[in-house]
């Protein structure tokens, strides 16, 4: 080992918590990646915690600051300082690598004590090789340092099936790792996507975005509902489209609520939400033999829901408008969910600007398509053509607004919640972002098997994530709570370690990889 | 002023002489309306034959009737549509525009920068400024679109109709039609009219920016599908449009063909026995004379082979009582026994090896040479001599014993073998 490069050195310690000198002149931070070169294979470790060391005494060094500051003494120096005070860095073993056959393995054993080490460089990286149908994710990180040629890329179909979450505050890069995740999905159709999109920040109306991606055309669908950009389309649902239970698990209904709109459904499965809003609650009368009541009562909470969260009104000529346009009841949008279903199981991304929905709106609007999805994909389990279908994720913002404890245990499982803990078995899956994973069941935590995780400063977040990771992230608490904007640590069963990465600026990569015009001619007929 | 809206005539799609006749008078009513309404032009966004060079029978009628139209001062504007399209100019709608019949639209220059810039035509009596791009098959227009010059398009000032030949996914009524239609957002804003072809139902939309976006529908067939359509009552004519500086109205004018008789029968869960005997009790009931009778069986038997739904019987009992016509659709009908899976594969020669692999297990057979990778093996020789195109000058009464007697021998068989 090139001595230059050593950065420190072994000096105590245990597995799991191995203490090293830091060499005079060297920077270590949290989070640096160091190598321990070993026979035939070489120790990735990783410095989780820093504290000073010191050949003198405590209160000898405090009585010397003493002097210094009190008495003014402007000339004090240590006798080699180098020598007698350093930083001692405590690290993890994360993975051994054999370099015959780049094989990676969980580290068992300590590095060689007093064995020197150096930070890591791209020529320790280079198992990270690129497989067919992957998804790239950011560089290698140690540190802040950015080790540009290692790029880290996870199999897509495998970590989409079985969900990703994304643990964030605001600020960390969320929208711009999101972005950067459905910028390589759109370079194959390996992978469908339904994206919520609650800030239309995705397509790229007015910046860049994803509609800069050369296949763009081809695997980027983008509904919206008011002025859709040239060759996007207008998001309009028609009414028909929706169930009562599409609001299960999603609104809190009570049981004659409920009732009301599954007998109004039963009545007329087409035009049942235009039934109900047009119905006088005072002449209605539920069944012979009814309260008529109670029917009324209930009928007037439910219209007042429906007017509420799916923005409706009655217009003079009695037609149920919708205030922001996506809901219809007359002849439009009959067949924009079964388009956004059809696209995803070919392999594209399809973005729903839902900015100017509600909450609720939004989680309905994806529990229709999603419910659709998810039944397709179980039917062609049962037909023996799942293996021909892409991996399908939906991708939603604010998860633990469908699966939060909370929600889960006052009202029915909603189509997400049904997606993180079964969807695995039909090729469907979710991609959760959230500030509050600590609000998540662990049941269903525990069955997200890649969390992209960026900087977080809840603590009470971070133990959430920590206690649910796909490797021991025990030591990593200080790490997350450090981690930049654009850092993250990826914890997840397909990969062999929990690998610091650090995002790439979105704006960077549709520079160098956007499409731009090609010259030439089309010819027309 | 007054414009009609035409699309989707398909003439020469009809085989059947009964149907051919229907067609031919459903299209000239439909212009003697626009001579008597005594229209400004006539717009036709598409299909207005079924091939680019119909059979000559088909031409005759159409020229006669375009030379009438011609004659009384209107102006016919076309654009191609995804059946009658010639790359190279050489379709029958060339022929009639050669001869001053019909105008087509289209004006397209390409451009260095790969943009399309499209000219305006300007009809002579109304000043209406028409522009309008030709359709291709599944959609693969949609790239012209793409490239469109839209600035100089939208900012034209005056009364604009832009004709196309397309599905739009804003106005789809039904499903299918998969990834043969376009966002609306692709067609130029600001336009007051929008001549639409391609979608076979009458259909007035407007939108934000895209007011008047209009389908009249086809005036009689297209689609084999088109007539059960018809027979569950679906109207079909043509558009008329007054206007002067913007539309003031759209009017659908009703064209009447043909009467029809629909005989539909659910095969869920049942067998091909009880499906013979409930189409049998229902053609009792209908009066087939003169008629066009849809006939359509559609579910998922229980078991057996779903040729075991035996409809020549019925069709010759009800050709007996003078059904002018009788349409037989049985595409939704599977059984549970059988049915075929789809496979997919990296290309043709893949992707049909797959299917016979996936689906010949399902067959129970007393010759093994029919199962297993022999079957397939068979199957493909059988597919591949069937699918032999026609040879350079080989009449028809030549090409049908060829490929029969090939496939035979294939098979081992003689054509003499019962």
């Amino acid at each position: 080992m090139d001595e230059i490069s050593i950065v420190g050195q072994v000096v105590g310690g245990s597995f799991g918590d191995i203490v090293i000198r830091q060499k005079a002149g060297t920077n270590l931070e949290i989070g640096d990646l160091m190598v321990s070169e070993e026979n035939g294979s070489f120790l990735i470790l990783q410095v989780f915690a820093l504290e000073y060391g010191s050949q003198i005494q405590d209160k000898m060094q405090q009585m010397m600051s003493g002097v210094n500051l009190e008495q003014g003494i402007v000339d004090v120096n240590f006798y080699e300082p180098e020598f007698v005070n350093y930083v001692l860095a405590r690290i993890k073993p994360l993975a051994r690598v054999y370099r015959e056959n780049n094989d990676v393995k969980i580290p068992k054993s300590l590095p060689s004590f007093f064995n020197k080490l150096r930070l890591i460089d791209k020529d320790d990286l280079k198992f990270l090789q690129k497989e067919k149908e992957s998804i790239f994710v950011g560089h290698i990180r140690s540190g802040s340092k950015i080790i540009k040629e290692a790029e880290v890329w996870l199999p897509a179909e495998d970590v989409f099936s079985h969900h990703v979450l994304i643990p964030a505050t605001t600020g960390r890069g969320k929208s711009n790792l999101v972005k950067t995740i459905l910028w390589h999905l759109l370079d194959a159709n390996k992978v469908g996507a339904l994206v919520l999109d609650a800030h239309d920040e995705y397509y790229g109306r007015t910046g860049p975005g994803l509609k800069d991606h050369s296949k763009a055309k081809d695997n980027l669908v983008y509904y919206t509902p008011s002025h859709p950009p040239v060759g996007a389309n207008r998001l309009t649902i028609n009414l028909e489209s929706i169930r009562p239970d599409h609001f299960e698990g999603i609104i809190e209904l009570s049981d004659p609520q409920l009732a009301a709109m599954r007998m109004a459904f039963r009545k007329n499965p087409r035009g049942w939400i235009s039934d109900l809003m047009k119905t006088s609650a005072v002449d209605a009368g539920m069944e012979p033999g009814g309260r008529a009541e109670f029917a009324a009562a209930t009928l007037m909470v439910v219209q007042r829901k429906l007017r509420l969260i799916l923005s409706l009104d009655v217009d003079e000529e009695q037609v149920i408008v919708s205030r922001h346009e996506v809901f219809d009841s007359t002849t439009r949008g009959l067949n924009t969910v079964d388009d956004i279903v059809r696209d995803i199981e070919q392999g594209k991304v399809v973005v729903l600007d839902t900015s100017r929905l509600g909450d609720e709106a939004e989680l309905i609007v994806g529990n229709i398509i999603a419910s659709k999805l998810l039944q397709k994909y179980k039917d062609a389990k049962a037909t023996g053509e799942l293996d021909r279908k892409p991996v399908a994720t939906i991708v939603i913002e604010e998860a633990p607004r469908v699966i939060g404890e909370d929600v889960l245990k006052s009202r029915n499982d909603n189509i997400y919640a049904t997606i993180a803990k079964e969807g695995r078995k039909f090729k469907v899956g979710l991609t959760a972002i959230t500030q509050l994973s600590s609000v998540i069941p662990k049941t269903i935590l525990a069955n997200m098997n890649t969390k992209i995780i960026l900087g977080n400063e809840m603590k009470q977040e971070r133990e959430a994530i920590i206690a649910s990771a796909s490797q021991d992230l025990s030591e990593d608490d200080k790490n997350i709570a450090s981690l930049d904007k654009g850092e993250a640590i990826i914890s997840s069963i397909f990969v062999p370690f929990a690998m610091p990465i650090k995002v790439p600026l979105f704006e960077d990569i549709v520079k160098s990889k956007g499409s731009s015009p090609q010259p030439g001619k089309t010819k027309v007929f | 002023m007054l414009f009609a809206h035409l699309s989707d005539i398909h003439l020469g799609f009809q085989k059947h002489e009964s149907l051919q006749r229907i067609e031919q008078q459903v299209f000239e009513k439909s212009m003697d309306e626009c001579i008597s309404r005594k229209v400004d032009f006539v717009l036709i966004p598409g299909d207005l034959f079924h091939v680019n060079i119909p059979e000559m029978r088909v031409q005759k009628f159409a020229f006669a009737k375009f030379r009438q139209v011609h004659d009384a001062g209107i102006p016919i504007y076309v654009v191609y549509g995804s059946h009658d399209f010639s790359p190279v100019s050489n379709s029958v709608i060339d022929l009639l525009a050669e001869v001053g019949y019909i105008t087509k639209v289209t004006r397209a220059t390409s451009n260095e920068d790969d943009t399309i810039s499209l000219d305006f035509l300007v009809d002579e009596k109304t000043g209406a400024k028409i522009a309008g791009l030709s359709g291709l098959k599944v959609g693969k227009d949609r790239e012209w679109y793409e490239k469109l010059d839209r600035n100089s398009l939208e900012a034209e000032p005056g009364f604009k109709i832009f004709l196309f030949h397309g599905g739009v996914s804003e106005m789809k009524a039904d499903s299918g039609m998969d990834g043969d239609h376009m966002p609306l957002s692709l067609l130029p804003k600001g336009f007051a009219y929008y001549a639409g072809g391609h979608m076979h139902k009458f259909n007035h939309q407007s939108f934000d920016s895209h007011p008047n976006v209009v389908y009249p529908g086809t005036p009689f067939a297209g689609y084999h599908a088109d007539l059960e359509d018809n027979a569950n009552g679906q109207k079909r004519g043509f558009v008329l449009v007054e206007f002067d500086d913007v539309v003031k109205s759209v009017e659908f004018v009703e064209i009447p063909n043909t009467s029809y008789e629909i005989i539909e029968v659910n095969a869920d869960n049942r067998k091909s026995d009880s499906i013979n005997q409930e189409l049998v009790e229902k053609s009792k009931d209908i009066d087939p004379a003169n008629k066009v009778i849809i006939i359509k069986v559609k579910g998922e038997l229980t078991s057996g082979k779903t040729a075991d739904v035996d409809i020549s019987g019925i069709r010759e009992e009800l050709n007996s009582r003078n059904a002018m016509f009788i349409n037989v659709s049985k595409n939704g009908l599977t059984s549970k026994e059988y049915s075929i899976t789809e496979a997919k594969g990296a290309n043709k020669e893949e992707i049909e090896t797959n299917v016979f692999s996936e689906n010949i297990g399902q067959l129970r057979f007393d010759h093994p040479e029919l199962l297993g990778d022999e079957g397939v093996k068979l199957a493909k020789k059988l597919l591949r001599e069937l699918g032999q195109p026609v040879l350079v000058n080989e009449k028809r009464n030549e090409y049908t014993p060829r490929v029969r007697d090939n496939a035979l021998a294939i098979l081992g068989l003689d054509k003499d073998d019962s």
